[in-house]
């Protein structure tokens, strides 16, 4: 519990709903500037202490995550179909606990590269999609990346790769040790004349700001971190707001409306506490950094008389573009044992297709990096999807495990309108809230470029001397993680929701500030970007409140 | 009958139906409540070789369907993994709600069995070839992509589920179950030079 704790009835400076990597930095950038805040967080507060390497909690009872049962979800590829319950895992997942998704993530910290923000005015319009240039650009986001690699703690080499953007420091630790897969990728991708480099990873090669160097356990991706070497909002930026003494982190609080009195001013937020009693937290200000996914469901469930579409959506763009990232893959297997289960994810990456290229006939671009993907389980269930399902030459593929990696291929994604989050208008969720109802299809261009990266993939395996390289279908997604672009920045009220400094166009005093904030998809691994806009917009939010201009 | 290859749509239907029925409604908090009172009761609740959900000649059934997923040749399979007392675990704990959908499968399974061979006591009475060839007939139905899930979560996930014995799936996998690790991971990495930067100067 917090330090420091408020009543309903007092009025704090700020609600922040949501825990994650977001709200965790806006939170302690608030606190820190001498500001009163809540965050509010629908799940449980773990202790780091408890996380296990347990592939069946975690991946398949909803261990850390929402699930398909408490918070079930609806999915459709397009509107003219009627959404279908997901019922293995919700479409959109994510961390549900304090230090959100961030509990859970792979770690993989790239910044965006300058072409990010300004790829609209150098490539063009993309008819039929909402192709769209950021109100900032990398240069304003800069100082805020050397931050998050510094606040948050990340590994890397700075200046290896000849891709990235100016940076004004080196990163805090060097990179973590090499793993097979590593080795492997970069040999492979030299003799192809590319440019493999050190992964930044947000966990700790050496013991940093308080917390262990990494050992190696390999159970990051999908997986709390016991030892705390990766870094999450659990255990880097909320205990330092609470610190404080001016911030309450509020778990199983599951906020559903914003409310707003008559001048159209946010006054405080509606929510479930623990005991599923309603309660009300008044508030000087709102900020919603819930997620790509939740933030417009919250948006979208405040609609009142005053704002029958949903607040802050005079746009009508309140859950729309969303976009996932398209991760293709592939797989090679190896003479001799690479043990990928061991150690972090990944090690190297490169940037060498990141810009798009027309000559490739198709938008988009990314970034490829190495890695073995799941744990046992995860391993075993995939690759009964991918060749003998049973009996002795399933077990045989199964034995692959020590010697298999994967070049996994990050992509872009298209903003697209009909790509969005709207609520469901039969399905409920454990509360009797309206459930999430997805509608998503992969835009052709980003199947294309998937493609495009997923044969670089194999042409690394291959010159790195891989037994067998097998490409993993690519299809269209019903799915992701990446949860971007569904309430997006902008100049202009009528194309965006929030404007540059992450207040909502149409509420004064209501900001928004996560992956919904996203008017490009990037290449994949989107949170370094997200704490990067978070520590920009907490410290613009700090200064706007101190000048009662909120 | 016809026998379709095992799409990953048909693999995913067959995880999401058993996570729809068994469907942790409760969510993890729940589950690990049932685990703990599952060790608490341990002597209570069956251990390896006692049943607490299935009847014995059921999981004789179950166990030889999971014995040709992951078949004991030169090196263990599901049977020694102890995958049965795994998925008697899981129905009888935190799959309770699978339980009624699961059994009318492995009813309809068993139905199938009995008209191919008239004269077998039962599934598990066949010969292995007997039980591979009718396997082959029916390895896309609802109760073999259950039990197939089933094995797998019960060959892999932590022997504290019930399965898993002794890290069966794990030494199978070649997967060591330790929590600290050092460099070098495995073969290619254990001469690396460095990372050599000059060689990305280039653009």
């Amino acid at each position: 519990m917090s330090p420091q704790t408020y009543r309903d009835s007092d009025t704090v400076d700020f609600i922040v709903v949501g825990s994650g990597a977001a709200g965790g930095v806006i939170a302690r950038e608030l606190a820190q500037a001498g500001l009163t805040v809540v965050v509010m967080e629908q799940g449980p507060r773990f202790s780091p202490r408890t996380f296990r390497h347990d592939e069946l909690k975690d991946w398949y009872l909803g261990g850390i995550t929402n699930d398909a049962v408490r918070n079930p979800q609806t999915f459709r590829s397009d509107a003219a179909q009627k959404a279908e319950l997901q019922k293995f895992k919700p479409a959109l997942w994510y961390g549900r606990g304090v230090g959100g998704s961030s509990l859970h993530y792979t770690a993989n910290f790239w910044r965006f590269h300058e072409i990010d923000f300004v790829e609209r005015s150098v490539l063009g319009a993309i008819p039929g999609t909402g192709f769209a240039d950021w109100p900032i650009t990398y240069a304003d986001l800069e100082p805020y990346y050397t931050k998050v690699e510094w606040e948050i703690g990340v590994s890397g080499l700075a200046g290896a790769s000849p891709f990235d953007p100016p940076r004004t420091k080196p990163y805090p630790m060097p990179p973590l040790p090499v793993k097979s897969s590593g080795v492997l990728f970069e040999r492979g991708a030299r003799k192809l004349g590319w440019h493999p480099v050190p992964a930044p990873m947000a966990i700790n090669s050496q013991p940093y700001r308080g917390r262990p160097a990494c050992v190696h356990c390999g159970f990051c991706h999908g997986f709390g971190c016991e030892v705390r070497a990766k870094a999450s909002s659990l255990t880097t930026v909320l205990p330092e707001a609470e610190a404080t003494g001016r911030c309450e982190v509020r778990p199983e609080s599951y906020v559903f409306r914003i409310e707003t009195n008559k001048d159209g001013r946010a006054t405080g937020v509606t929510y479930f506490d623990g005991e599923r009693r309603e309660r009300f937290q008044r508030s000087r200000g709102v900020v919603v950094c819930a997620n790509g996914a939740e933030t417009p469901r919250l948006l979208l469930m405040s609609a009142n008389t005053q704002f029958p579409h949903g607040l802050a959506n005079s746009s009508g763009l309140v859950g729309k573009y969303l976009m996932f990232n398209y991760s293709s893959r592939a797989l090679g297997l190896f003479e001799h044992e690479l043990n990928e289960y061991k150690s972090v994810q990944v090690t190297r990456i490169l940037h060498d297709f990141y810009d798009s290229d027309p000559r490739r006939g198709h938008y988009g671009g990314g970034g490829l990096d190495a890695r073995i993907g799941p744990q046992p389980t995860t391993w075993a269930i995939r690759t009964a999807t991918e060749g003998p399902s049973w009996g002795s030459a399933f077990k045989a593929r199964l034995k692959e495990f020590p010697r298999s990696m994967q070049v996994a291929c990050h992509g872009t994604s298209l903003a697209v309108e009909s790509n969005n989050v709207t609520l469901d208008p039969d399905l409920k969720d454990a509360w009797g809230l309206p459930a999430i109802r997805v509608t998503y299809k992969d835009h052709v261009d980003d199947l294309a470029n998937a493609r495009f990266l997923q044969d670089r993939g194999a042409e690394i395996l291959e010159a790195a001397g891989a037994l067998r390289v097998t490409k993993s279908p690519v299809s269209e997604q019903s799915s992701s993680m990446h949860l971007l672009g569904t309430c997006r920045m902008g100049h202009d009220p009528a194309t965006s929701v929030i404007d540059k400094d992450h207040r909502s166009h149409d509420v004064r005093n209501l900001f928004l500030c996560d992956g919904s904030s996203l008017v490009t998809s990037g290449r994949g691994q989107p949170t370094m970007t997200i704490q990067a806009l978070a520590f920009r917009a907490g410290e613009h939010i700090a200064q706007f409140a101190k000048r009662g201009e909120i | 009958m016809e026998s379709p290859p095992l799409s990953r749509r048909s693999l995913l239907q067959a995880i999401g139906a058993v996570i729809a029925t068994a469907a942790t409604p409760l969510g993890w908090e729940d589950v690990a409540q049932a685990m703990d009172d599952a060790d608490a009761h341990a002597g209570q609740l069956a251990g390896p070789g006692k049943l607490s959900f299935l009847t014995s000649a059921e999981a004789a059934d179950i166990e030889a369907v999971a014995a040709q997923i992951i078949p004991t040749d030169d090196t263990p399979g599901a049977r020694e993994a102890g995958v049965i007392d795994f998925i008697d675990r899981a129905l009888a704990t935190f799959y309770s709600q699978l339980g009624s959908d699961y059994r009318a499968q492995l009813t309809a399974f068993q139905a199938a069995c009995r008209e191919l061979h008239p004269g077998a006591l039962s599934f598990a009475a066949l010969t292995s070839d007997q039980q591979i060839e009718f396997l082959t007939r029916v390895d896309d139905t609802p109760f073999f992509n259950t039990t197939r899930l089933l094995t797998l979560l019960g060959m892999f996930a932590l022997p504290s589920y019930g399965g898993n014995r002794d890290g069966t799936g794990w030494k199978l996998l070649g997967f060591e179950d330790t929590h600290v690790f050092h460099p070098p991971f495995g073969y290619y990495d254990r001469d690396y030079p460095g990372f050599a930067a000059d060689a990305t100067k280039t653009r």
